[in-house]
C-alpha cells in the first residue's frame, strides 16, 4: 500500500524530512501501544508541510489556508474516538486563520497542532511571514522586514494551551518523544518546530550551534519564562484541565 | 373572520413577545396565525412592532392595517397611526383616543418590571375580543409553566379593568382543536434533524441566529458557537469527514466568509448543509430587515467549478421539507447545499401543518474501515464515489487529486476527475425535478415568486385569480414553461426575473420592493394596479 503514496517532493535537505520521519516513528508507537492506525486523522493546510498528508499512511485531510484546527474540533467532537493531528505551516497558522489557534487553546480542543516554523513563506517561493525576524530582507521585504515576529510558542501558552512544547527538526529523537507527549496529551497540545528552509531561511547552522534543551517548566510563569527564549526546546508546559469535548458532551 | 393585530413598544418592551402570545391564544382557540415580527437593531428604546394576522383560513402572511393597535409608548403611536382601520389600546401613562388601560400601574403594583406591561397588553386584548380568561391562563400556563404566576396575575387585572370600563368588541369562539405555532426558524432546525442532522456550527448573525438559540437547547444535537463564520463552515466539514451530519448557518455577511470552504466541500466531495438567511444588504445593510438580494451570490458562491445545490423555500412549512431535503442530497451527491431563506421566513411564525413523519433520514453506504487506502473519489458512471470516513485509510483533499485522494497536477487525471464531479449536477437535476417549482391556483396569467414573497403573493393571486408558480430550485435550475409572467421578488435588480429571461426566455414584468419590509398582500395589489 505504501507505494501508492506520492514521492516526496521537498527540497533535497528540507527541515520537513525530520519532522516527517519523527511523525512516522511516532505512529509506529501509537499503534504498537494499541492504538489503531486509522484512528490518527492527519488534517494539513496549505505550504510546504502541507504536502504531508500525500506521504502517510494514514486518513487525512489537507484543507485549505489557515483553517487546520476549526476542521480538527469538528472531527474530534463529531467522533472522539480518534486522534485528530494537525500540521500547520508558520503561515498557516501565525499569519491567515490565527485566531482559530487562540480559541482552539482557550477551550482546550483534545487534538495536536505540530507548527512547522522556519520564518518564510516557501511554497510560495521566499516572503515574510509573522515569525520572520526583524529587519530580515525576503522577496517582500526587499529592504528588511519591518515588524518584530511573533512567538508562537508564548502565544499557545497565555491563550490556555494545556501542552506546549517546542522542537526542532534536527533533532528527531526529541522531536519524536515530544510527539508521543502531544498526541496522547488530553487537551490542546501545540507543537513548535523550529525549521530550516534550505531554500529561503536556512538556519540549520543556527539552529545547530543554538537549540538549548530545557526542562519543564514548574509553574506557569516559569512556562512563560521559558518560552520568551525562542531558542529552548522541550515540553514547556502541560497540565490538566476538563477538554472541549468533555464540557460539550456533559450536556448533551 | 380576519383579523389584523399590532402590538407595537419600545426594544425592551417584549413586543416580540407578546406577539407570539397573543398568536398562541389564537392558536390555542384553533384560528390560522401568522405573525411578522419587525424590530430594529437596538436592545432598549426605539421601535418594535409585532403584527398578528389571525384568520379562520389558512393565513401566510400579515396585512397591512391593523383592526386593532396596542401601543406601549406615545411616540410609537405616531409611527402607526397611518396603518390604524380599527381600535387602539393603549397604556393610559399617556393619552389617545381608544380604550386605555393603566398598564405600568397595573405591573407596579404586582412589583414586576416594566416588561411585564406585554402580560397586560394580552389580558386587555382578550377582554376586547371577549375571550374566556381561562383560555388566557392555559396559555399562559402552557408557555411559562409553573413561572406563568406573576404574568397571569398582571394578565387579569389588566382583563378586569378593560371588563369594568368598556365592553368587549366581539366575542371571539372557538374554531377548533388547538393548532401549533412555529417559526421558521425551528421549522428548518427540525427538517435538519428528521433528516439526521447530528452537529451544527453557527456564529450569531441576524436573522439566522434563532436556528442557532434552537439548537442548543435541543438534546440529540450539538450545537456550538465557534470564533467567526469561517471556523463554523471549518468545523462543519470536520464533522462531516468524521462521518456525522452537520450543517451551518448565517446571513449574507457570514456567508461571505464562507465562501472559500464551499468550493472545498465542492472539490473534496463533503457533504454540507449552509443556512443562508437574508437580510437587506449590501454589507451591513439594514440587519434587522427583510430581503431577497442574495440570489446571484449564493448561486456561484465560491472560484472554480463544482457541483452545487441552491433552493429557498416559500413558507414555513416548506422549511421544514426542505432543510431535510437539502441534507439528504448533499449526503446523496457528496457535494454541498445551500438553503437561501430570509427574515421574513425565519422570524415569522405559522400555525403551520408540519408532518414530522414525512422527512426521514435517507442513509447511504459509509465505509468506516479498510485495509490500506480507499479509493475515495473512484470513478463511477454516475460521479458519485462511496463515502468513508476514519477509522478507514481515506483522504480528502483540497487539492486536484486522483482517485485515492492524493494530489495531483496530472492533466489526464484533473480531466477525469473535474468530469466526474460535475457529473453529478446531471444526477440532481434528476432528483429534484418533480419539486423544483410548485404551481398554484389557476388563471391566465402567472405570477412568479420565490421564498417568503409566496406568502403576499398567493394571497393576492387567490383573489384576483392568477396562476403562480413559486420556484423552490436555482441550482439546479429547471425553468417552468412560461411565455411571460409577472415576477415578485424584493430586491432592486429582479435577479430571479433575469433568471427567467435568460435561461428560460420568459417575458418577465417585475414587480419589486427592496425597502426591507416584505409585501402585504394589500401593497402587492395595488402594485399589480
Amino acid at each position: 500500500m505504501i507505494e501508492l503514496l506520492k514521492k516526496i517532493e521537498w527540497c533535497p535537505g528540507c527541515g520537513n524530512f525530520g519532522i516527517l520521519r519523527a511523525f512516522n516513528t511516532t505512529v509506529e508507537k501509537l499503534t504498537d501501544s494499541g492504538i489503531e492506525r486509522g484512528k490518527i486523522m492527519v488534517v494539513a493546510g496549505i505550504g510546504c508541510h502541507g504536502k504531508l498528508p500525500d506521504y502517510v499512511e494514514l486518513p487525512s485531510f489537507h484543507t485549505i489556508h489557515g483553517r487546520v484546527l476549526p476542521a480538527l474540533t469538528g472531527i474530534k467532537l463529531a467522533n472522539p474516538d480518534l486522534f485528530p493531528v494537525g500540521f500547520s505551516g508558520d503561515g498557516d497558522a501565525m499569519n491567515e486563520g490565527l485566531e482559530h489557534l487562540l480559541h482552539s487553546a482557550k477551550r482546550n480542543t483534545d487534538v495536536t497542532l505540530f507548527m512547522h516554523n522556519n520564518g518564510v513563506f516557501g511554497l510560495t517561493t521566499g516572503q515574510f511571514t509573522a515569525t520572520t525576524p526583524k529587519g530580515v530582507k525576503t522577496r517582500t521585504t526587499p529592504y528588511g522586514n519591518p515588524e518584530e515576529p511573533l512567538n508562537p510558542s508564548l502565544i499557545a501558552l497565555v491563550s490556555g494551551a494545556t501542552f506546549v512544547a517546542r522542537a526542532y527538526a534536527g533533532d528527531m529523537k526529541q522531536l519524536s518523544e515530544i510527539m508521543y507527549e502531544a498526541i496522547t496529551h488530553k487537551g490542546f497540545s501545540f507543537v513548535e518546530i523550529l525549521q530550516p528552509c534550505v531554500s529561503f531561511n536556512n538556519t540549520w547552522d543556527y539552529y545547530r550551534k543554538n537549540v538549548k534543551k530545557i526542562k519543564t517548566a514548574k509553574d506557569f510563569d516559569d512556562a512563560l519564562r521559558i518560552s520568551m527564549d525562542k531558542l529552548n526546546t522541550g515540553i514547556i508546559y502541560r497540565m490538566n484541565r476538563e477538554t472541549f469535548e468533555e464540557a460539550m458532551m456533559r450536556t448533551k | 373572520m380576519d383579523l389584523n393585530i399590532c402590538i407595537s413598544g419600545a426594544a425592551g418592551d417584549g413586543v416580540k413577545e407578546a406577539g407570539e402570545l397573543c398568536g398562541r391564544l389564537f392558536a390555542e382557540l384553533g384560528y390560522n396565525v401568522f405573525i411578522y415580527q419587525e424590530y430594529q437593531s437596538i436592545i432598549r428604546g426605539g421601535h418594535n412592532a409585532s403584527v398578528i394576522r389571525i384568520s379562520d383560513k389558512k393565513v401566510h402572511s400579515h396585512r397591512r392595517y391593523y383592526d386593532l393597535l396596542i401601543c406601549l409608548e406615545d411616540y410609537i403611536y405616531e409611527i402607526h397611526s397611518p396603518y390604524l382601520k380599527g381600535d387602539v389600546i393603549f397604556d393610559s401613562k399617556f393619552s389617545c383616543d381608544g380604550f386605555g388601560i393603566p398598564m405600568t400601574e397595573i405591573v407596579k403594583e404586582e412589583h414586576e418590571p416594566l416588561i411585564f406591561r406585554n402580560a397586560a397588553s394580552i389580558g386587555a386584548l382578550s377582554a376586547y375580543f371577549g375571550i374566556d380568561f381561562d383560555t388566557v391562563e392555559v396559555m399562559f400556563r402552557e408557555r411559562f409553566g409553573e413561572k406563568a404566576a406573576g404574568d397571569i396575575i398582571i394578565a387579569k387585572n389588566a382583563y378586569e379593568y378593560y371588563m369594568r370600563n368598556y365592553s368587549p368588541k366581539m366575542e371571539v369562539k372557538r374554531n377548533g382543536p388547538k393548532k401549533k405555532l412555529v417559526s421558521g426558524a425551528v421549522a428548518i432546525a427540525d427538517g435538519m434533524i428528521k433528516a439526521g442532522l447530528e452537529y451544527y456550527y453557527a456564529y450569531p448573525m441576524t436573522p439566522a441566529s434563532p436556528v442557532l438559540h434552537y439548537l442548543v437547547r435541543k438534546r440529540g444535537v450539538v450545537a456550538y458557537q465557534p470564533e467567526s463564520e469561517i471556523s463554523a463552515i471549518a468545523m462543519t466539514i470536520g464533522s462531516a469527514i468524521a462521518g456525522k451530519r452537520s450543517a451551518t448557518g448565517t446571513s449574507g455577511g457570514g456567508f461571505a466568509l464562507m465562501c472559500e470552504s464551499i468550493g472545498l466541500a465542492g472539490i473534496a466531495e463533503i457533504p454540507i448543509l449552509i443556512i443562508e438567511a437574508q437580510r437587506s444588504g449590501p454589507s451591513t445593510g439594514i440587519a434587522t430587515y427583510n430581503g431577497q438580494e442574495d440570489l446571484d451570490f449564493v448561486l456561484y458562491p465560491s472560484h472554480g467549478e463544482f457541483p452545487l445545490i441552491a433552493a429557498s423555500p416559500y413558507c414555513i412549512e416548506d422549511g421544514f421539507r426542505m432543510a431535510g431535503e437539502l441534507l439528504n442530497l448533499a449526503w446523496r451527491y457528496q457535494t454541498p447545499a445551500i438553503l437561501l431563506t430570509d427574515k421574513h421566513i425565519v422570524e415569522s411564525m405559522e400555525t403551520a401543518s408540519i408532518d414530522e413523519s414525512s422527512m426521514k433520514k435517507q442513509d447511504i453506504e459509509i465505509t468506516k474501515r479498510s485495509e490500506g487506502l480507499v479509493k475515495r473519489y473512484a470513478v463511477t458512471e454516475s460521479g458519485v464515489s462511496d463515502y468513508a470516513v476514519p477509522p478507514a485509510i481515506v483522504k480528502f483533499n483540497s487539492n486536484e487529486h486522483d482517485e485515492f485522494g492524493l494530489t495531483t497536477d496530472d492533466a489526464e487525471i484533473r480531466k477525469m476527475m473535474h468530469e466526474k464531479r460535475m457529473k453529478k449536477e446531471k444526477l440532481i437535476e434528476r432528483d429534484v425535478a418533480d419539486s423544483a417549482h410548485h404551481q398554484f391556483l389557476k388563471g391566465q396569467e402567472c405570477i412568479v415568486t420565490w421564498g417568503s414573497t409566496f406568502s403576499a403573493v398567493y394571497e393576492v393571486a387567490e383573489e384576483l385569480g392568477y396562476r403562480v408558480v413559486v420556484i423552490r430550485y436555482f441550482r439546479p435550475f429547471i425553468p417552468p414553461e412560461l411565455k411571460k409572467a409577472v415576477v415578485v421578488e424584493c430586491n432592486y435588480t429582479g435577479q430571479l426575473a433575469r433568471m427567467l429571461r435568460e435561461k428560460a426566455g420568459v417575458k418577465v414584468k417585475s414587480i419589486l420592493k427592496w425597502d426591507g419590509r416584505p409585501f402585504t398582500p394589500e401593497e402587492l395589489k395595488e402594485r399589480l394596479g
